[in-house]
């Protein structure tokens, strides 16, 4: 059941006035929420307390810049504000963000997380290059009108948790042809807001489910497809240097990843610097090695390190100056490790991290997942 | 000068040069661009077996990393490398080396004149198969082929500085100068006939002319980012994602300030911004970083563009990093990378100086 919220004629437009109903009424203290910057061609978080502002602000961007949750980390980091803030964020930002409240970097206590139906990301190099164009596209995908794969970021296309996600509340709009929004309460937190605004949870919400339904199995479709595709192109450790081959070493991936939160990355610190001399001698030992060095294992280092955390939001292909497609592998593995673990990331359903939590048995498949992974993909005898 | 006359095209001769080095063990490996031929995938190589020399491209007009901030580790470990850099590379790496990061101990250095690089985005999508050819060929002219890097297409710093040994190449020839006893003692014996001769002022002269009509250019697109409503407008899209200062030669820091505790804020930092300003952008100090980052590096930036290159948001980073680094440098006299025993401004204690800075 949800609390319907009238829209007129502006989808983003009607929840901008929500969220400034709020903090007119002292029902939050503050709303972070994204704003276009002064150039125009791109947006920010900015956290508010002055609801005039919230008129200049965004409900939903055409874009994802910064992930969400690492705006919620720089805001928690250091500890649980007195005030109360509701953050309007995408579901694969609400998702980070819960992983990293389970890693301690965002306190939730005062937050109240909100998300809404996601169409989707235009990726930022193709929006800073034509804002407008990418502000038409975005209103398109809103309106649920059909894009080309291509003018989307990726790991949009192949998105599968796009809708109701363990926020406090989720602004549902999916099939509901822009003229409400069903405001749904995921929590005591999210059911308070509605109550001190006096909207009832009432009407049910059998349409948007369909719709919600309809879309996730396209999306599932397309996802399994970039599945395969990604699988053989990174099958066997030739497949993975080859799919990386372009790296630089500029580790964009790894400062765009809301969950990689060290502060000194392990691969950039003095345990992993090699001795000039042993680095000499393994050029020695092969005839040569490419600069800079150990690039490869960076990536599988990061994968070891996050993957089971990985909410799939595509920062890392967002970011990468070769075009690598990090993302697409990045999801490709997550999807597997978290399997293996039966965890699912960015769920608020007590499951603790699983690198946490302690059991006697587990894994006992571990040989034949190596074995499927090697070329040939049949286990050994 | 003592100069050697290279009989065919520049690369293929440092490419035998370098297989000579290694081959008479004058060198225990040798650092240059690589290409490999069936993926067209660039990088940098440590070579120590001659053989791999076939994949060696000296003059790619391609910089995947700063090669002075590759070379900084490995130049200290005792053993004999030569390193073909660009000149920015050589000059980045000098001032690595005047911060403890590198060692001109054992180092043979190559440099050429720089026709400059074709910026990340050309490599990847494989243009460079067509482009370099159009490349060489315009080089050759002192004449600017299109599509470079926008910090390359400026620079006036595209003779190298303090290399051992530099190339040259014009429609006449392509000459080695032998600047160092280094360079004298490593050739000897490599084959080539010897002459006395620089490399062509008329050359270098005409390159100068289109390097400083670009420069005037740039920085004049710059204007319009100065003042504090200047720097929103041009860092406001800024991510955050610091892969400006990764692959900065200069920035050499294992843990950046900006990154540090120090750049963690508390609860009423953030209670007592949205009392005054009623808003606060998260996370914070997009312009500090931007700022501080000039603040520590601006008087060594070297002009690569590697910065510019890794923007995620295309932000022209190098463009403004070396308009304020002239500046900077300028007010001490100071030219990064010219002379590995020039002192870096900031470390020099005078008691008197910039006393109309005010």
């Amino acid at each position: 059941m949800a609390a319907v919220l009238p829209v007129g004629s502006d989808l983003s437009g009607a929840m901008n006035r929500f969220l400034k109903t709020i903090l007119e009424k002292d029902i939050v203290d503050a709303v972070l929420m994204p704003m276009k910057v002064p150039s125009g061609d791109s947006f920010a978080w900015i956290i508010m307390s002055d609801s005039s502002i919230v008129d200049d602000a965004e409900a939903m961007a055409p874009v994802m810049p910064v992930q969400g949750a690492r705006a919620l980390r720089s805001l928690t980091r250091k500890g649980e504000g007195s005030i109360r803030v509701l953050a309007l964020m995408r579901p694969c930002e609400i998702r980070a963000a819960i992983e990293l409240s389970k890693l301690g970097q965002v306190k939730t206590e005062n937050l109240i997380l909100a998300a809404y139906d996601c169409p989707g990301a235009v990726p930022m190099d193709s929006f800073v290059s034509d804002p407008s164009s990418g502000e038409d596209l975005f209103r398109k995908m809103l309106a649920g009108e059909d894009v080309s794969a291509g003018e989307v970021k990726p790991s949009c296309t192949s998105c599968v948790e796009f809708s109701m996600t363990d926020a406090d509340l989720h602004f549902g709009h999916f099939g509901l042809g822009g003229t409400e929004v069903l405001l749904i309460p995921g929590s005591p937190k999210g059911m308070e807001i509605l109550e001190a605004l006096e909207l009832p949870a009432d009407r049910e919400t059998s349409i948007w489910d369909e719709a919600v339904r309809k879309r996730r199995e396209k999306q599932v479709a397309s996802r399994d497809a970039a599945f395969e595709e990604t699988g053989e192109n990174i099958r066997g450790v030739q497949g993975m240097l080859n799919v990386f081959a372009d790296c630089i070493s500029c580790r964009n991936c790894r400062a765009a990843c809301p969950i990689c939160y060290c502060r000194l990355c392990h691969f950039e610190s003095e345990t992993a610097k090699q001795d000039p001399n042993s680095r000499l001698d393994s050029a020695v030992t092969r005839g040569g090695i490419s600069l800079p060095a150990d690039r490869m294992l960076f990536h599988t280092g990061r994968m070891t390190h996050m993957s089971l955390s990985c909410v799939s939001c595509g920062q890392c292909s967002d970011a990468c100056p070769a075009d690598i497609p990090v993302a697409q592998v990045f999801s490709f593995v997550a999807d597997r490790t978290q399997k293996a673990f039966e965890y699912s990331a960015g769920r608020n359903d007590g499951d603790p991290l699983p690198l946490r939590s302690f059991m006697k048995s587990e894994l006992s498949g571990i040989h034949e997942m190596v074995s499927d992974a090697e070329p040939g993909g049949h286990a050994h005898e | 000068m003592n100069s050697i006359v290279m009989k065919q095209d520049a690369s293929t001769a440092i490419r035998e040069l370098l297989a000579y080095l290694l081959s008479s063990s004058r060198v225990d490996a040798v650092l240059t661009m690589r290409q490999v031929p069936e993926t067209g995938s660039c990088d940098l190589g440590l070579i120590t077996d001659p053989s791999g020399m076939v994949e060696a491209e000296p003059f790619l007009p391609v910089m995947t990393a700063n090669a002075g901030q590759a070379l900084s580790s490995i130049s200290m470990s005792g053993k004999r490398i030569a390193a073909v850099l660009k000149p920015c590379e050589l000059r980045g790496f000098t001032e690595r080396v005047k911060r403890e990061q590198g060692s001109f101990d054992n180092l043979l250095t190559i440099s050429s004149i720089c026709g400059g690089v074709f910026p990340l985005e050309k490599v990847i999508s494989g243009d460079l198969e067509k482009l370099v050819p159009r490349y060489i060929e315009k080089t050759a002219r002192a004449e600017a082929p299109r599509g470079l890097r926008e910090t390359c297409k400026a620079c006036e710093e595209f003779v190298p500085m303090n290399a051992d040994i530099s190339v040259s190449v014009t429609e006449h020839g392509s000459l080695m100068h032998l600047h160092s006893d280094r360079a004298e003692e490593y050739t000897e014996g490599f084959e080539g006939e010897r002459i006395e001769a620089r490399a062509d002022q008329s050359h270098i002269d005409r390159m100068m002319k289109s390097r400083s009509a670009a420069k005037g250019k740039l920085f004049q697109s710059l204007e319009k980012s100065s003042g504090l409503d200047g720097l929103v407008d041009l860092f406001g899209k800024c991510v955050g994602c610091h892969g400006c200062s990764r692959v900065c030669p200069i920035c050499y820091c294992q843990h950046c300030d900006f990154e540090s505790i120090n750049f963690d804020y508390n609860q009423p930092y953030f209670q007592e911004s949205l009392e005054a300003r009623g808003a606060l952008r998260l996370p914070p100090d997009t312009i500090l970083f931007q700022l501080g980052r000039l603040t520590h590096m601006s008087f060594s930036c070297v002009g690569c563009g590697m910065c510019s290159d890794v923007c995620p948001v295309s932000i022209p980073v190098a463009g403004i990093f070396k308009k304020t680094g002239e500046r900077t440098a300028g007010l001490f006299d100071y030219v990064p990378g010219r002379d590995s025993e020039e002192p870096i401004p900031v470390m020099v204690f005078k008691e008197e100086e910039l006393g109309d800075i005010g």
